[in-house]
């Protein structure tokens, strides 16, 4: 295969701007963290009894894992459904997916209370299988490793054609021996979120009366399954036009034509399958003149703007138009699950869909918001920094795009 | 090549089907009563909210005071459960007058706190991933916390509809904390309920307003004291079905509803049982992930041949 359709790495200085002040930012929710484990959970966040979670869990777990699910939407497509075009996202939602990922779990961390305790996850024994949040927290683990891995052909890629002999070497001996086993690690970089996004919506099953009846029901796995998806491709959309613009990145419209019926789908089905589901389960007297209607309705909104954008000549075609669709269906995935997790959660629960005044309040503090600020700084970092030293972005050639064409490959051939 | 109506239908058909699977819940069998289950029975018509039962708990459990009022001196006056209050005496302007009501852990039949618990920390005594030196397997359905395996997650508070188990948010090493029914004053010497636990509450209530026992005597004995007095009491006994049952009932003035006095209105099926019903459902025991992956590693070992051997 010629080099020039390859992804490249982008070489230049590491430190050009906006490094710095991603780093700068980072530095700053470094300090804070240090500071939590120091004096406590309590002393850096607004958290309280109630509101137990605050935003690291909604935002810096959910949100960020439903923006790396990108590495899961295209690998359905590119593997599962076999439409090798879409080869040339693949490492880029990989890349984006494995730090999203890593910063999820990393933000756990430092929101948990024993985290000391933590090692003992690992060991089988003591899973207590009922517990969603162990079924997300294992298979978190695993699928950090397996995005990682899924990296590793860049690496060896970029080994591989490097000035070094001993490099080079190390490079075309195990890229091949690493392709060989790929399929059975892409397998289970399918089956692992699909497994845990839709647990990161049974997670909150349990709350039961504390979530607004219009975000609670048994379809809370389901959403968040769909919602992950919507989100993911939006999140890759989005990306390839910020690599277009940065890097002069590869954009093929033709092949976001395709994928943004697949996303008009999802999203459609999301407003269907809520609305369907509060009318079957007699949940229609919920809506009213209140905030919860407001923000319901205003999720709906959300979902059906993209949807619609997606399904029209103009969204498919028009990079603008496609870009806003794009960003819109990540905010609405964003909403639904800070909303499900967060914003129409009452610790003291709901009654006839009013919130008992009697509790709590909750705001994030300072500290919270510069640790949710530095993790998804220190991702972008992670991303430009890996992009300038390793093949993963397809660089345009002046010429036609060499996506459409199914012969650019990425992390699982040659 | 652009994707397909067919495709499309491929995808959908298979996003209908987890749907369904999801929805049509397998059965998960409701946790019965355990025979020997331990609780106590708090009688809002008798309390007069003296907190002797409170200051008694934070000697029996060593527990600092809290929100202290510092007019004239000390005064412990939590204004809820927290991490340095593992009981308070709550006072609700009910329907009728005033109603004292005590909180403490219900040490529910079947806890949301145990279903969500990643390695069983907080679990029912005996029955948990690990023994705790004093622990056995007596049946006694007390939720007791092995601070050893907790990391701290906080889970549990998202899943308790009483909002009991609180989090020690100031520390550097913080622990969960709740009631666990003063399970280290058992006396093994004695005999029945005592010989297990003995929880101080109810040993300093000056009015009998909370007492210790059997869950099976305790709930007899408030059927008995609605039966006796009919016009005196809601005639509701709240923790024998509500929230999948709990070991701590409770019995109220006629007239006030128990949501009066800060009890959540719950279904008879526990959470737990709920959500893990509809969470365990499309795993169909392990299975689903098994096929998935098998039939998965199949399909794309299959394309990624083809695209090589093809294109």
């Amino acid at each position: 295969m010629s080099g020039h359709d390859h992804p490249k790495a982008i070489g230049g200085k590491l430190l050009a701007a906006p490094m710095p002040a991603l780093l700068a930012l980072f530095g700053v929710a470094a300090v804070v963290m240090v500071y939590r484990f120091v004096t406590g959970v309590g002393q850096v966040s607004n958290m309280t009894d109630g509101y137990t979670w605050g935003i690291w869990e909604p935002i810096n777990v959910v949100v960020f894992t439903g923006i790396g699910a990108g590495a899961y939407g295209v690998g359905l497509l590119c593997y599962l459904l076999n439409k090798g075009k879409y080869h040339g996202l693949v490492r880029p939602a990989v890349l984006v997916g494995a730090i999203c990922y890593t910063l999820g779990a990393s933000s756990i961390v430092v929101a948990l209370g024993r985290y000391w305790n933590a090692y003992w996850l690992p060991w089988i024994p003591y899973w207590n299988l009922s517990s969603a949040l162990l079924e997300v927290a294992v298979c978190v683990m695993a699928y950090v490793i397996v995005l990682w891995i899924e990296v590793v052909p860049s690496v060896l890629d970029g080994a591989a054609e490097s000035r070094s002999p001993k490099w080079s070497a190390i490079g075309k001996k195990y890229g091949p021996m690493l392709n060989k086993v790929m399929p059975y690690i892409i397998a289970l970089a399918i089956l692992l979120p699909t497994m845990h996004q839709s647990s990161l919506g049974g997670l909150m099953l349990i709350a039961g009366p504390k979530i607004h009846p219009l975000w609670h029901t048994a379809l809370l796995p389901t959403l968040f399954l769909i919602s992950c998806l919507s989100m993911g491709y939006g999140a890759v959309v989005v990306l390839v036009n910020l690599l277009r613009l940065t890097w002069n990145g590869k954009q093929d419209q033709e092949l976001f034509a395709g994928m943004s019926k697949v996303n008009a789908g999802l999203l459609f089905a999301y407003v269907v399958i809520r609305l369907v589901d509060i009318a079957v389960h007699g949940k229609l007297q919920y809506l009213r003149a209140d905030f919860a209607t407001f923000l319901f309705v205003f999720e709906m909104a959300l979902f059906l703007a993209p949807a619609i954008m997606f399904f029209t000549k103009a969204g498919q075609r028009n990079r603008g138009v496609h870009f806003g669709a794009a960003a819109l269906a990540i905010a609405a995935g964003s909403f639904y699950r800070v909303d499900t997790y967060l914003t129409m959660y009452r610790p003291v629960g709901w009654t006839d869909g009013k919130a008992n005044a009697a509790g709590w309040d909750y705001f994030p503090s300072m500290g919270e918001t510069t640790v949710t600020v530095g993790m998804a700084a220190i991702g972008i970092a992670i991303f430009i920094a890996v992009s300038r030293l390793f093949p993963v972005v397809v660089v345009a050639d002046h010429k036609n795009s060499n996506l459409g064409r199914g012969d650019a490959r990425a992390a699982t051939s040659h | 090549m652009s994707l397909t109506r067919r495709d499309l239908l491929k995808g959908a058909v298979a996003a209908g089907a987890a749907t369904a699977l999801s929805s049509e819940a397998e059965a998960r069998e409701a946790v019965p009563e355990r025979p020997e289950a331990l609780g106590m029975l708090f009688d809002s018509t008798l309390c007069v909210g003296c907190r002797a039962c409170q200051s008694a708990c934070k000697a029996a459990n060593k527990l600092p005071t809290s929100n202290v009022k510092a007019v004239g001196g000390e005064f412990d006056a939590p204004d809820d459960l927290n991490a340095q209050t593992k009981n308070v005496i709550k006072v609700f302007d009910a329907p009728g007058g005033r109603q004292y009501m005590k909180q403490q852990c219900m040490h529910c039949a079947d806890p949301s706190c145990v279903s969500v618990c990643m390695m069983g920390a907080l679990h029912k005594e005996g029955e948990g991933k690990r023994l705790l030196d004093f622990e056995k397997k007596n049946g006694s359905g007390i939720v007791i916390y092995d601070k050893g395996l907790c990391v701290g997650c906080r889970y549990c508070q998202i899943g308790c509809a009483f909002n009991v188990p609180k989090f020690e948010w100031f520390d550097t090493f913080p622990l969960i904390v709740k009631c666990e029914l003063c399970r280290h004053r058992g006396d093994p010497k004695k005999t029945g309920p005592l010989a297990v636990a003995n929880p101080a509450c109810c040993e300093a209530c000056p009015r009998g307003a909370v007492i210790y026992g059997k869950r099976d005597d305790l709930l007899a004995q408030a059927k008995a004291r609605v039966a006796a007095n009919p016009k005196a009491y809601n005639p509701h006994i709240y923790g024998e079905k509500d929230g999948g049952g709990t070991q701590v009932l409770y019995l109220t003035a006629a007239g006030v509803s128990f949501q009066d006095i800060g009890l959540p209105k719950l279904e008879e099926e526990s959470m737990a049982h709920f959500s893990e019903k509809v969470s365990h459902a499309p795993y169909l025991q392990g299975i689903t992930p098994v096929a998935l992956y098998a039939g998965m590693a199949f399909l794309i070992a299959r394309n990624k041949k083809k695209e090589e051997e093809g294109h």
